[in-house]
Formats: structure tokens, C-alpha cells, sequence
């Protein structure tokens, strides 16, 4: 178990130190502004919207785990872009979906097919997918079901067999169940009230699949609190994991330092070095509370 | 007519005379970008020609590598926001090893923010940074709101703020810029206090100290409870201060403060001001700073001015 657990760790780094080269290489190295047009804007749940955005350079170059900053309103009384992460990536569009929480995501609810904003992206340091899983666990909680969904697209892809365990507070907030029934193996749900699968935390979910399914990698996004759990379990199993971590943004592009994440290197940068973490270098009792947008 | 079919490397800034000399630099337009704003340009590289811009001024340096606040650091507010971050960066050493060899190689004046907990502190940065020929200036930064000892606590007194000029005067020859703080009783007097010391120039204003409460939760939006304020909200106030200080002094004044377009900047010149620096704005659109230099030079064509500089204090009254 010790040895898996050391060895996971030292391999991401190294593919992920190759994989940053190669994505380079095929986008001609950096994310750029891009003008995107709204396509659809659906409410999918309760508080919950999709935004689909034409976005051609972008959808052709985003990896799983990336996200774009976008500049919702202009000559609104709110000036900073608000970082998403892509939801699924296809001919040309990107979807983002996104929970109205404050001013950024009441005016982004409003956006009307065929309005125009300005986005920059893809960034950010996304999912690793290492060479030889063949078996992956992803858990997501609420919200966190956005950054996992093209992951798990991708991973069907390369035929690694995805379990994904899924939480959220109503039957009707397990938003992107349906892509991921889709293309994974087995998806387990659980529910605040119980209106669909377990009632009670993913984390119940999260810790049969690892036992089950004998991941390769577990991929978590969701409350921190959550999310800290579920890497304590992966770590327990000796499973290599990692989290993509929400933080409130100003730049997007590693210049302000507002999205500090503290790490066992240091302070690291949620925008550039995540917003995906290998789970054993975050320090979580540094690591902030979650953002309202 | 001649102007316009130059070759298009002279843009859409063509026809107008946009240097400006700023305590012995010659720049060739008035925009700068605000410390901690731009971090040491890098990472705008990819939207910006750098070389397109007046001057780059950089993070804040320490001697040592400062690990900055808690998070959350920022705070949005209206037309605004709050930040908290602390002075983070990697320390001196390592500025000059990763960021200042990298900005000597782009053809742009670079400007390095100056900070410390202690004069001593201020005066080692830049014994340190003397012995590097990439450097065109130091800006002191007496006016940081977000760290516990030095920074602000310098810059809101006239005798600090004094002592501290005196003594990286004495560590330089080259330009010496004094960011100041706006949260002071008399601006005015800070700035002139300073300028008795040697500063070669005044750069303002930093960021206003200010709270955002979260309602729901109870509890500050910010870790460290309070931060500084940037962005359009303060514009009034630093226009202002920039006026008061431009009638105050002989030094060259740098406008600091909400600038989002060419015009903006043109409204802190007529203020007084010979050069501006654009900060909050570079979060928003990372071209930003070189949108405000094509807005400058608009303007003029609009108004018919041939050289910015015929701008400078250029109010009426």
C-alpha cells in the first residue's frame, strides 16, 4: 500500500510535467481572448443554469479540468471575470454550468441566445490521465459534477472503465447524471433528502465504490469539506488522487495571487498550477473557504 | 497624412507625440502598469506587446520571500474590489533570478516595487537589485494596507516616509518613485515630505483601506478582515489627490487609481499627473494597459494634440 501511495504521487508529477509540453505544443502554447456567443441558456435545476457558448478555438483546445474566464456584464456596477470550469466541449461549443450565487451568475441566468462575451481560456492545470488506468473513480459533489463531466468523456474514450459516485441535495440537482450514465460503467447517487439513490453524503458512496470497483485514480470535485473527506479515503485505500479546487479569482492568469491554494510546496495558484491539485500536496486547514460568486 | 502610411508598427498610436520624461526616463507613452497588478509581466505577454507600454512596474519585492495572507484575498464591491494578498513573492534572489532576467530581455523600461517590514529591509532590496543593469527605477512602496508591519505604516506619517526615502536615496542613483498611501489626513504633506528626501518622483494612490461583510455568514469576505480598495470606485478620490499633490510639489506625479480607458488617463494628466499606471483594470481585460495608451493617443488626435505631454496640468480652471 505505502509503495502504491509514494509511487502515485511521483508519477503524476512527472506526467504531468510532459503533459503541460504537449499541450503546448498542440494549442501553439497559450490560452487567448475569444469572443463566444450564447447559444442556449437553460435552467437545469433549481438555482442551476447550462450555458451553451459557441466557442470554436476553444472547444477544440480545452482538456478536462480547464476553465475559461468569462466577463458576464458589461457596465454593470461588478467588474471581474468569473472563472468556470468547461462542462462538456463538442463541435465548436463549450457548455458551463453554473449556480446562481451572487451578482455574476444572476446577470449570467439573464444572457439571451446570441448575445456575445469575452472569454479567455482554456486555463488552467486540468485532470491528469495517466498512461495504464484502467479503472477510475470520479465523485462529485453539487456542483462539482461541472469539471468531471468532459473527464469522464475523455476517460470512456480511452476505454478506462468510470465509476463515478455523485451527491447533491435533490433527486433534481444531480445535474450531468445523464452524462454520466452515458459513458460510465456505474453510477451511484446519494441525496440530501433521499429523493434519489442513499440519502445521506456521497462520501457513503464514494468509499463502497473505492472498496468495489478497485480504482486506479479517484477524481473529486465538490465542498471542500466533502472533497477532503473523499481524499482521506483514496489516501486510506492507497489510491492516487486528485481535486480541482474553487477559489475566488480576479486574473485568471496567475498575475493577481488572489487564488492561493497552500500546499506542502508552498502557496501555489489555483488559476495556472490547479485549479486540479494532486490531493496529497494540499494543506487543507490553509486552503480557505468556499467563494459565493 | 505623412504619419499614416507610416508602417503599421506605429499603430494606431501614429501621429502623436506620446513620450514623456519621467525624472530623467525617457518613456515612450505615459502608461505604466501598477504594482501587484501585473505581476512582473509574463503573464500578460501572451495578450500584450510588451514593449508597447511605458513602463512595467512590477510585484513588490522583499528581501525575503513573503508568504502573504489567508484567503479569501479578494473581496468584489461596487464598481471595485478589495484585496488582501500581502505582499506575496518569492524574495529578492529569486525575482532576479526568474523574473528580472526574464523582463531584461523585453524591450520595456522595468520599474521594481520596493517593499519591507523595516527601512533596513527596503535598503538591502536595493543594494541587492544596484548590482543588475535591468533596472530603471525603484518605486517604494511606504503605502501597502495589507501587511502588519512596514508598508502602509510607513506612508501614513511625514517622518517615516522621510526616513525611508533618505535612506534608499542613499542606496541609489538611480530613479527613486514613492508610491503614497491615500489614507492620510493631507496627502499633500506626505508627498512634500518626500520629495525634501530626494524622491525623484510621487506615484498615487495606493489602494483605500476597506471591509466587505457577507451578511448571511456574519463574517468579513475578506481573511484578514480588511483590504484595499482599487478599481473605478476610487477614481474620484485619487484625481483628487493627484491634483492636490501636482500644486504641491516639483516632482513629477504618477496617477494611480481606477484607470479603465484612454480618457481616464487623460482626466489624471490634466490633473497633473506625467505619467499613470493601470492596475485593477489589467484583471479585467488583460489588454488593458495597451487599450489606454491607443486611448490616449485617440484623444489627442480627436483634440487635436500633437505631443501628450502639452496635457500634462492642462486644467482649466
Amino acid at each position: 500500500m505505502d509503495a502504491t501511495r509514494v509511487a502515485g504521487p511521483g508519477a503524476i508529477v512527472r506526467a504531468r510535467g510532459a503533459a503541460v509540453t504537449c499541450a503546448g505544443t498542440e494549442r501553439e502554447g497559450h490560452p487567448l481572448l475569444e469572443i463566444v456567443r450564447v447559444q442556449r441558456n437553460e435552467r437545469v435545476a433549481e438555482g442551476v443554469g447550462l450555458l451553451v457558448l459557441g466557442a470554436p478555438r476553444i472547444a477544440a483546445s480545452v482538456q478536462p479540468g480547464q476553465f475559461v474566464h468569462l466577463r458576464v456584464a458589461r457596465g454593470a456596477d461588478f467588474l471581474l471575470r468569473r472563472p468556470f470550469s468547461v462542462h462538456g466541449a463538442a463541435d465548436s461549443r463549450i457548455e458551463i454550468l453554473y449556480q446562481v450565487l451572487g451578482r455574476g451568475t444572476r446577470a449570467m441566468a439573464e444572457l439571451a441566445q446570441g448575445e456575445e462575451l469575452d472569454a479567455i481560456g482554456p486555463l488552467g492545470h486540468g485532470w491528469e490521465i495517466q498512461e495504464g488506468v484502467s479503472r477510475a473513480l470520479l465523485v462529485a459533489g453539487g456542483l462539482g459534477a461541472a469539471p468531471l463531466g468532459l473527464l469522464a468523456e475523455r476517460l470512456a474514450e480511452r476505454g478506462v472503465a468510470v465509476s463515478v459516485a455523485q451527491g447533491a441535495p435533490t433527486a433534481e440537482r444531480l445535474v450531468a447524471r445523464e452524462r454520466f450514465a452515458g459513458v460510465a460503467r456505474r453510477v451511484e447517487v446519494a441525496t440530501d433528502d433521499g429523493s434519489a439513490g442513499e440519502r445521506g453524503f456521497v462520501t457513503v458512496v464514494s468509499e463502497r465504490l473505492l472498496a468495489e470497483d478497485r480504482p486506479d485514480v479517484v477524481y473529486v470535485c465538490g465542498p471542500e469539506v466533502m472533497a477532503r473527506a473523499v481524499t482521506a479515503q483514496a489516501a486510506t485505500a492507497g489510491v492516487p488522487c486528485q481535486v480541482s479546487l474553487e477559489r475566488l479569482m480576479a486574473c485568471g492568469i496567475g498575475a493577481c495571487l488572489s487564488c492561493v491554494v497552500t500546499t506542502r510546496d508552498g502557496r501555489k495558484r489555483a488559476c495556472v498550477d490547479g485549479p486540479v491539485f494532486d490531493a496529497e500536496e494540499v494543506c487543507w486547514d490553509g486552503a480557505g473557504v468556499p467563494p459565493r460568486h | 497624412m505623412e504619419q499614416e502610411s507610416r508602417p503599421v508598427t506605429s499603430g494606431p498610436t501614429s501621429g502623436v507625440d506620446l513620450s514623456v520624461d519621467l525624472a530623467g526616463l525617457s518613456l515612450r507613452n505615459p502608461v505604466m502598469t501598477a504594482s501587484g497588478t501585473f505581476a512582473s509581466g509574463r503573464e500578460f505577454a501572451d495578450f500584450v506587446d510588451l514593449s508597447r507600454l511605458g513602463a512595467i512596474v512590477t510585484k513588490g519585492v522583499s528581501v525575503q520571500a513573503w508568504a502573504g495572507n489567508d484567503s479569501p484575498r479578494i473581496a468584489e464591491t461596487a464598481s471595485g474590489m478589495l484585496n488582501s494578498i500581502g505582499l506575496q513573492n518569492p524574495g529578492v534572489e529569486a525575482f532576479v533570478a526568474k523574473d528580472l532576467a526574464w523582463l531584461a530581455t523585453q524591450d520595456v523600461p522595468v520599474v521594481v516595487n520596493v517593499s519591507g517590514h523595516s527601512v533596513d529591509e527596503y535598503v538591502r532590496v536595493v543594494g541587492r537589485l544596484e548590482r543588475e543593469p535591468g533596472v530603471a527605477a525603484y518605486e517604494v512602496n511606504i503605502s501597502c494596507p495589507n501587511v502588519d508591519e512596514g508598508g502602509m505604516a510607513f506612508g501614513t506619517a511625514c517622518a517615516p516616509a522621510a526616513e525611508v526615502t533618505r535612506s534608499v536615496r542613499a542606496a541609489t542613483k538611480r530613479p527613486v518613485i514613492v508610491k503614497l498611501s491615500p489614507n492620510v489626513t493631507d496627502i499633500a504633506e506626505i508627498a512634500r515630505a518626500v520629495e525634501a528626501e530626494g524622491a525623484d518622483a510621487v506615484s498615487l494612490i495606493n489602494t483605500l483601506l476597506g471591509m466587505s461583510i457577507d451578511a448571511r455568514t456574519r463574517r468579513p469576505r475578506l481573511a484578514r478582515g480588511v483590504g484595499g480598495l482599487s478599481g473605478p470606485a476610487i477614481k474620484p478620490v485619487a484625481l483628487r489627490m493627484v491634483w492636490q499633490v501636482a500644486a504641491a510639489v516639483r516632482v513629477p506625479v504618477i496617477g494611480v487609481g481606477g484607470i479603465m480607458t484612454g480618457e481616464d488617463a487623460v482626466e489624471f494628466i490634466l490633473a497633473g499627473a506625467t505619467a499613470v499606471q493601470v492596475g485593477t483594470a489589467n484583471f479585467v481585460d488583460p489588454t488593458a494597459s495597451v487599450r489606454v495608451v491607443d486611448g490616449i493617443a485617440e484623444y489627442c488626435r480627436e483634440q487635436g494634440v500633437t505631443h501628450v505631454s502639452d496635457l500634462i496640468g492642462a486644467l482649466k480652471s
